[in-house]
């Protein structure tokens, strides 16, 4: 069977594209208001790469406009000259999405950062794409409202990004992605139109394109206004950690929470690499050493919180864990959260590089997965830290090595991909929170069939029929990735120079 | 398996996905797809099919594994016989349409966004469908999303699909999330008219008793019913707290068993149209409840027709159905709508009799986003063969009996 079909070959070929001449600058320049404009070398290196550090490509130039308006204008200029421009938020993606195009640029969205409306009584607020995850909580706080999803990273990432990316985090279990929580979109084509999709209506008639512009990582057009829905916060809400002898009987425990018809708020799973470094970086209060701990959040009516939380308890207890630790009070619950949320950072402190991967199993499958992400470590020899949201199966295997050590980059590289690819034949996903970007592009063909890309592609084009909007993301190059779904071989953007790994 | 009915309408009933991507591929002139054929009337009334595609026979269970609470099924699956496995292990699909009861296919109620009054806790079909199938006009057949809870890889399909009411292709298989049904529930009610409903609704809202369903209906002379659930505790803890909300204990009456049945059931008449009558569903900002009423009352004046309205007010989903000349239906829907639009709402036009479509525009004015909506139709529908005239003048169609082009 072959890889794409002559279709998707056609929708996905690269067209003809201008290049940023100073003409070019200037008439951005007119469209812009002052400060707007990026073109020192220097600062444009700012630009060169988002959380995924490996790849790195200095964008012709970087603009920052202040309105719908003004993004609306510098597309329009991109689509009659023929010029790529990716979409950048706070630039903590960790797939690539935001890398940019050589001779295409960048809109940054950073300057358009205000909360425009809160809508207390009907729990919703329409904010710009610079405001950052945690900064729309803030600012609703003070109405006992919060917005519900919460990546790690959501003190810096932006709301822009968590749309583009239909962020999750730990407690997605339980609320769901960001996709559940935005109602409406004030949305840049690629032609420079500006549109809304969704509105004050749950249900809007025909299609959902709200919902495929969500998550779609920055390739169908620009977000200018997200309106998001808040949820009132929970009555009550209780912490645990639990501390076990091995990860099957964590995985155990979290089946049997299930099994009991219980939800939790969030279910965390650390093992003992993660753990280490972890407590090295916060000192969050985990117990060193212990093979593997579940952190278990339950929240909601007081009554039903109380109840169930006994219950989890017991299931802990009847699963061997072998300490419970109850956050007592909000310092100890955020010291708790904190430890978690440090751990992509903190594995700094037990190795000198790392990759952070991502990627989803049907939860069952925990147990045996975990088995053989030991198996592939011992046989790479490379340590791999596992930290990850239990209750939907997204693990998060940490690679460490050591770039100093010649080669060891290019193995930890590729170990990460076999795992991933692990996640795909356990019936699971390449991606359950990070995105595909360019980092995973080409394991696209590991998912999908043919048709299936095909499909995607005509969406694509639907929405951006010169192929400028964020180029080479999401989907599969065939140039690029080669005709075979097969073992990663390694970016041939990077054997051209185009790109470096650092 | 080819049926004819009276109008010489072929009707197809496939068996697998490729069996349905063959009779697509071979065939041309309009399709339309039939789950249970319980909303054929929505939206715009689509052209005379040259092909109906009925889904009866997509309706195994290709995959159930409970500890994953996930299911895969054909898209012909009625809710009520899937509800019926689910519930063996504890769980349930969280959905709760009016129109389970008369059959309705879980592939129909995906591309008609239809819920009930539980979507207020649980979410709609948008928020639980995981994966889908998808078999377009020209015989591609695509899936999108995937198996897993947690998935962000590539475009979001299945989502796309939530309303799509049979324009982009057949939805041949779907997979779902699923809950555990709560071990306990007790609904309390009160007797308001809808204005004092929908203040009611907000101030639940803003409270953290987190009612599963919030419905007013026009029954008793306005019967507001709030509905708690999860565990006995939980459900036993908020007893004091809601019922002081809701007015002290005088007027709050506490149901549960089959008397909590009946309340739901006889307010999920009021989204049922009767014989004759035109339904149309608006959607707004939860605190509008009160204004959307009184629209209604407004338009069902001024053209004389006969009015009722049932409403999710936590939501800011309401339903109203119409009764009367098919011209003066014609008018208070096109009248309520303007005004619905206005305070930024939409409107989805539901059933109707057949008299009434000449009277009234079926969609309204096309949103913004309409461009995109068509160039998105281009590319997956690009013969324009699936429903025609669904989404009235938002897609283009030929007139019933045109030629149809397709070089
Ligand atoms: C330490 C750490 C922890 C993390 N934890 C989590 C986690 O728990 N859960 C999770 O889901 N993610 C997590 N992430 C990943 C990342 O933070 C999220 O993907 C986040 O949503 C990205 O937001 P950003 O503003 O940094 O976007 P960027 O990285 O700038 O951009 C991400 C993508 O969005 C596009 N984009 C940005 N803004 C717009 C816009 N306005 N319109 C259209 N497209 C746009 C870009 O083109 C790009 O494709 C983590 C990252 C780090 C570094």
């Amino acid at each position: 069977m072959t890889t794409y079909t002559e279709e998707y070959r056609e929708l996905v070929a690269e067209t003809p594209r201008g290049a940023v001449t100073a003409a070019f600058r200037e008439e951005v320049a007119a469209v812009v208001s002052p400060g707007g404009l990026i073109s020192e070398p220097a600062q444009l290196h700012t630009y060169e790469c988002d959380g995924l550090t490996g790849y790195r490509v200095t964008p012709a130039l970087v603009v920052l406009p202040a309105t719908t308006e003004e993004v609306a204008a510098v597309v329009r200029l991109c689509a009659r000259h023929r010029i790529p421009f990716v979409a950048r938020g706070a630039g903590t993606g960790l797939s690539g999405g935001a890398l940019p195009v050589a001779d295409g640029i960048v809109i940054g969205l950073a300057r358009m950062r205000k909360m425009l409306s809160v809508d207390v009584d009907n729990q919703r607020a329409v904010v710009q794409p610079g405001v950052t995850n945690a900064g729309i909580s803030a600012a609703v706080g003070g109405h006992d409202l919060y917005f519900a999803p919460d990546p790690s990273s959501q003190i810096v990432c932006t709301i822009g990004g968590n749309v583009a990316e239909n962020s999750g985090g730990a407690h997605c279990l339980k609320y769901g992605f960001t996709t559940n929580h935005v109602l409406a979109l004030t949305f840049v084509t690629p032609d420079g139109d500006v549109v809304t999709l969704g509105g004050d209506s749950t249900d809007q008639l025909g299609p959902d394109l709200r919902a495929v512009v969500l998550g779609s990582e920055g390739t169908l057009g620009i977000v200018t206004e997200i309106t998001v829905r808040l949820l009132r916060r929970p009555e009550a809400v209780r912490t645990l950690v639990a501390d076990f002898p091995d990860a099957e009987q964590a995985g155990n425990a979290v089946s049997d929470l299930v099994a009991a018809g219980i939800v939790p708020a969030a279910v965390e799973m650390l093992d003992e690499l993660a753990i280490e470094a972890c407590e090295k970086a916060v000192q969050a209060g985990y117990t060193l050493g212990s093979p593997a701990a579940l952190v278990v959040e339950l929240d909601g009516v007081e009554a039903e919180v109380e109840e169930e939380f006994e219950r989890v308890q017991e299931i802990c207890r009847r699963n061997a864990s072998t300490h419970i630790r109850i956050a007592g009070d909000p310092v100890e619950r955020a010291k708790v959260w904190k430890g978690r949320k440090a751990a992509f950072a903190a594995m700094g402190r037990i190795s000198p590089d790392y990759f952070v991967q991502d990627g989803v199993i049907p939860r069952t499958k925990l147990g045996s997965t975990l088995t053989r992400i030991r198996e592939m470590s011992d046989a790479a020899g490379l340590r791999v830290a596992n930290v990850f949201h239990a209750g939907d199966g997204n693990l998060h295997p940490l690679v460490l090595y050591d770039a100093a050590v010649p080669g060891q980059a290019e193995q930890a590289e590729h170990l990460a991909t076999a795992i991933v690819e692990l996640c795909v034949e356990q019936g699971g996903s390449i991606t359950g929170e990070h995105g595909v970007g360019s980092d995973k592009a080409c394991s696209m063909v590991k998912m999908f069939g043919p048709d299936d890309l095909t499909v995607m592609a005509r969406i694509r084009a639907a929405f951006d029929p010169q192929g400028l909007c964020n180029p080479g993301k999401v989907l599969p190059t065939p140039r690029l990735c080669g005709e075979r779904p097969g073992p990663y071989r390694p970016h041939p953007l990077e054997s051209a120079g185009i790109i470096e790994r650092l | 398996m080819t049926l004819v009915n009276s109008t010489s309408v072929a009707v197809e009933r496939p068996e697998s996905v490729t069996e349905a991507a063959d009779l697509l591929r071979g065939t041309d002139g309009p399709l339309l797809f039939r789950g249970a054929g319980t909303k054929q009337a929505w939206a715009g009334r689509p052209v005379e099919p040259a092909l109906v595609v009925e889904t009866g026979r997509l309706s195994s269970v290709l995959a159930y594994n409970p500890a994953d609470m996930t299911v895969a099924v054909g898209a012909g699956m009625p809710l009520r016989d899937l509800q019926d496995l689910l519930g063996e292990k504890g769980q349930w699909l969280a959905l709760d349409p009016s129109t389970e009861s008369a059959g309705a296919t879980v592939g129909g109620l995906l591309g008609t966004g239809d819920s009930g009054p539980r979507r207020l806790r649980y979410g709609a079909l948008r928020d639980l469908v995981i994966g889908v199938t998808l078999v377009l006009s020209d015989g591609t057949v695509a899936r999108g999303g995937g198996t897993v809870i947690k998935n962000v890889a590539g475009y979001d399909l299945p989502k796309l699909l939530y309303g799509s009411l049979g324009t982009l292709g057949l939805v041949a298989e779907v997979v779902l999330r699923l809950h555990p049904r709560p071990a306990a529930t007790a609904t309390a009610t009160v007797q308001v008219p809808v204005d004092e409903a929908g203040e009611l609704a907000l101030r639940l809202a803003a409270s953290p008793l987190e009612p599963a369903a919030v419905d007013w209906g026009d029954v008793d002379g306005g019967l507001l019913a709030v509905r708690f659930e999860g565990t006995p505790a939980g459900v036993e803890g908020r007893r004091s707290a809601a019922g002081e909300l809701l007015g002290g204990a005088a007027g709050v009456e506490w149901r549960t068993g089959a008397d909590e049945e009946t309340v739901w059931q006889r307010l999920a008449e009021g989204h049922r149209p009767e014989e004759e009558e035109t339904l149309a569903v608006a959607g707004t900002l939860p605190g509008r409840t009160a204004d959307v009423a009184w629209a209604l009352s407004e338009a069902a004046e001024a053209s004389g027709v006969r009015t009722a309205l049932a409403s999710r007010p936590a939501l800011g989903l309401h339903t109203a159905r119409f009764a009367g000349a098919p011209a003066a239906v014609g008018a208070a829907v096109t009248a309520w709508r303007e005004r619905v639009l206005a305070m930024g709402g939409s409107v989805l036009l539901r059933d109707r009799p057949a008299a009434v479509d000449a009277e009234v525009d079926a969609v309204g004015p096309p949103p913004s986003s309409v461009g995109l909506l068509r160039s998105l139709h281009r590319r997956l529908d690009p013969h324009g063969r699936c429903a025609p005239g669904r989404l009235g003048s938002w897609l283009p169609h030929p007139a019933p009996g045109e030629d149809r082009d397709r070089s």
